[in-house]
């Protein structure tokens, strides 16, 4: 370690007496507050039978919040348009993978592809859904990935990117769907409520798992194909 | 379906198709160019015809789902909000016409930046139009990293290193103003603005709230001492993205810390104005005095950017007692701010395609070559100088005004003497410009658009001082700056 000078050492005394005020205050204000808060539960409760789902995470995400929902959907496609605006082409060499690796990946891979699609389904009624989903899909990306597969040359160009788009443009898209019942914007119609909520998740965790597994890849495949 | 839902539809519009732009140019990366666009003169439009409505039915709310606060999110729409998207899309227009032409000869970019900086449209828009402080923290995360995402599309180790540095403190101020929401949602059950307004108490929990997402805020604004960040990340980008980082992002984060302050924390604030109006004086200093000793023209420009966010904040304390004209002043200042820096940034886009460099002493009689570019930068430096006629003249003359009414005279002494700083810096580039070089260079053709677009722009910001009442009619639609609770206190 390089000794500091005195006005490096005084600098970060400073900081330290700093961060502890700071600490100290918002600690004090946590403290302060009621441990029982006022919430949105008994609410979310009391409206759940508009939604035409049963779960109530799912209803607040796909529902009374779809727009924040969506908007974080666009967060994730944005995070993988910065790392393809900075990145030409995947850094990753093939390779190829031990026999353990490779026998285990295959046998690993349909079965991911069958836990996310109960985790999807399991949304509507209990703890679970689209970004669950999405996040095994996108592991099992990695596995695949990691084993040497690659997307076949004549995907890795706009039929990926519009798999990428397609969460965002789902709930677009089922979002106008409330026009023609004559009312806002994500105002999804009671009886349809359920089944354009499943629609949209399906969708999207396909689009969640496809940016998570290219992500991973790094760079856009087409440029290195 | 009835009208009035049509109308209230359209609130979605300024969000949605800036976002379909980003997702179409996405999908279709070698029309990147085209949608985007047709995107931005799609969102102008759709924001022009949101002014007769708001001047028919006032300020417009949309409950997005059709659930309503405190369950769903709304939208909500008053004058304040309308001038801030009719600036993003005006100014956002000027820069998606010249990035066109910019980045011509290098498509990878090109193709890399159109859905960047559509998404960061989209999340502009959505902030200028959120009522709800969590879906501000979203939209908050979507500027934050489109911005760093363009910042980076320069590429080499500045715009790197810049960008780097831009997404952590960009986080950090996220995460903190997100610490802030947490906080409120805890103790008050809802993350709507309008009911929280109606339930803030003054008690730790709002204090600790306040201090969060204000410093937050600031840190994303750039304001002194958190400006550390902007000059090297808004000075190393790509031209277009420059002047997108310097004339909209900054005022992304302001917008909120003015909104909130007016609605949630002005009550319960005490001398915490006083203490924002007197780190926006030393910023209007120290970024006026650093201007002046740059030596690049865009570190130049990036350091009037530090200076001019410091008279946006002399707004907090003379807002106290005076209302209405200080917040018009500060806000017509950030408006005309928008129009005057993207010019100059276009500007320095220019000379450095023109020259290769943006040394300030070697810029070598550059007005005879450029002369279409040189007229922009003096128009916009006369708007940033605050000389009459030019918005940046309206908006230092109501912040003074607010100064001189309540004897106030620190505040005007500080709003003068930033004014003849920046008249130094401006005059500074103009002169080399008329001189000659010692290193004469070789020049590259700079394509018209590029410099009529940064004219436009200049010429616009000196015709906010021509057209004063209209703008500042629009501003006030909605009562954005409380003026009721003003007289009610009195």
């Amino acid at each position: 370690m390089t000794p500091m000078g005195f006005g490096a050492r005084a600098g970060h005394l400073l900081l330290i007496a700093l961060l502890a005020v700071i600490f100290g205050g918002l600690a004090l204000a946590v403290l302060s507050l009621p441990s029982e808060s006022p919430g949105l539960s008994a609410q979310v409760e009391a409206a759940m039978g508009e939604t035409g789902v049963t779960h109530p995470v799912t209803a607040v995400l796909l529902d009374f919040r779809g727009y924040d929902t969506l908007l974080e959907l666009v967060v994730l496609l944005l995070a993988l348009a910065g790392v393809w605006s900075l990145a030409e082409g995947s850094p990753f060499a093939d390779r190829r993978p031990g026999t353990m690796l490779d026998r285990l990946s295959r046998f690993y891979a349909p079965l991911m592809l069958l836990v996310a699609g109960y985790l999807l389904w399991a949304g509507s009624a209990s703890p679970g859904g689209a970004f669950q989903a999405g996040a095994v899909l996108g592991a099992a990306g990695v596995v695949l990935t990691l084993t040497g597969w690659r997307l076949p040359v004549a995907l890795a160009g706009w039929p990926l990117r519009l798999i990428l788009v397609s969460g965002v443009s789902i709930f677009i898209l089922v979002g106008l769907v409330a026009f023609f019942f004559g009312a806002v914007w994500l105002d999804y119609p009671l009886e349809w409520a359920g089944a354009l909520i499943l629609l949209i998740e399906a969708i999207a965790s396909l689009a969640i798992g496809a940016t998570l597994a290219a992500l991973f890849l790094g760079g856009r495949p087409e440029a290195h194909p | 379906m009835d009208t009035a839902v049509w109308l209230q539809s359209g609130l979605t519009a300024p969000i949605l198709l800036p976002l379909t732009g980003a997702l179409l140019a996405f999908v279709m990366r070698r029309r990147a160019t085209p949608i985007g666009l047709l995107s931005v003169v799609a969102l102008l439009g759709a924001v022009i015809l949101q002014v007769p409505s708001l001047f028919a039915d006032g300020p417009q709310r949309l409950a997005i789902g059709g659930w309503g606060a405190p369950l769903g999110v709304d939208l909500y729409a008053d004058g304040l909000s309308v001038a801030m998207l009719l600036m993003t899309a005006v100014v956002g227009l000027g820069i998606s016409l010249y990035a066109a032409a910019y980045f011509r000869d290098t498509p990878a970019r090109g193709q890399a930046f159109w859905p960047l900086w559509l998404l960061l449209l989209t999340a502009l828009n959505a902030l200028f139009l959120s009522a709800d402080i969590f879906n501000l923290y979203v939209t908050l995360e979507i500027l934050g990293l489109s911005a760093v995402a363009l910042t980076a599309i320069a590429g080499g180790a500045d715009a790197l290193v810049g960008a780097m540095r831009y997404l952590l403190v960009s986080l950090l101020g996220s995460l903190a103003y997100l610490l802030g929401v947490a906080l409120l949602y805890h103790a008050y059950g809802t993350v709507d603005i309008a009911l929280l307004a109606e339930r803030i108490a003054a008690e730790p929990a709002t204090w600790a709230a306040m201090g969060l997402m204000s410093a937050g805020l600031m840190l994303k604004t750039a304001l002194f001492p958190l400006h550390f960040w902007l000059p090297p990340a808004h000075a190393s980008a790509a031209a277009p993205v420059s002047a997108a980082l310097s004339a909209l992002v900054v005022k992304g984060s302001f917008y909120l810390l003015v909104r909130l302050w007016i609605e949630l924390f002005g009550e319960i604030a005490g001398g915490v104005a006083t203490l924002l109006g007197l780190l926006g004086a030393a910023a209007v200093l120290w970024g006026s005095i650093q201007a002046l000793i740059q030596t690049r023209l865009k570190l130049l420009i990036a350091y009037s950017t530090v200076a001019q966010i410091g008279y946006l904040f002399l707004a907090f304390p003379l807002a106290v007692g005076t209302g209405a004209t200080a917040w018009s002043g500060a806000l017509y200042l950030a408006l005309s701010h928008a129009l005057a820096k993207t010019a100059m940034f276009l500007v320095a886009g220019n000379l450095l395609r023109f020259g290769g460099h943006d040394r300030i002493a070697d810029l070598d009689r550059v007005v005879q070559r450029l002369p279409l570019s040189m007229a922009a930068f003096a128009l916009a430096g006369v708007s940033i100088m605050g000389l009459p006629p030019s918005g940046g003249f309206i908006g230092k003359w109501l912040l003074l005004e607010a100064a001189l009414t309540e004897g106030r005279w620190g505040w005007a002494i500080v709003i003068i003497l930033g004014g003849v700083l920046a008249a130094t810096y401006v005059f500074k580039v103009v002169g080399y410009a008329f001189t000659q070089s010692e290193n004469p260079h070789q020049a590259q053709p700079v394509p018209a658009t590029m410099e009529w677009v940064a004219f436009a722009l200049a010429v616009a910001a000196v015709l906010m001082g021509l057209i004063v009442s209209q703008p500042l009619i629009v501003l006030e639609i909605g009562n954005p700056f409380g003026i009721q609770a003003e007289v009610a206190v009195q």
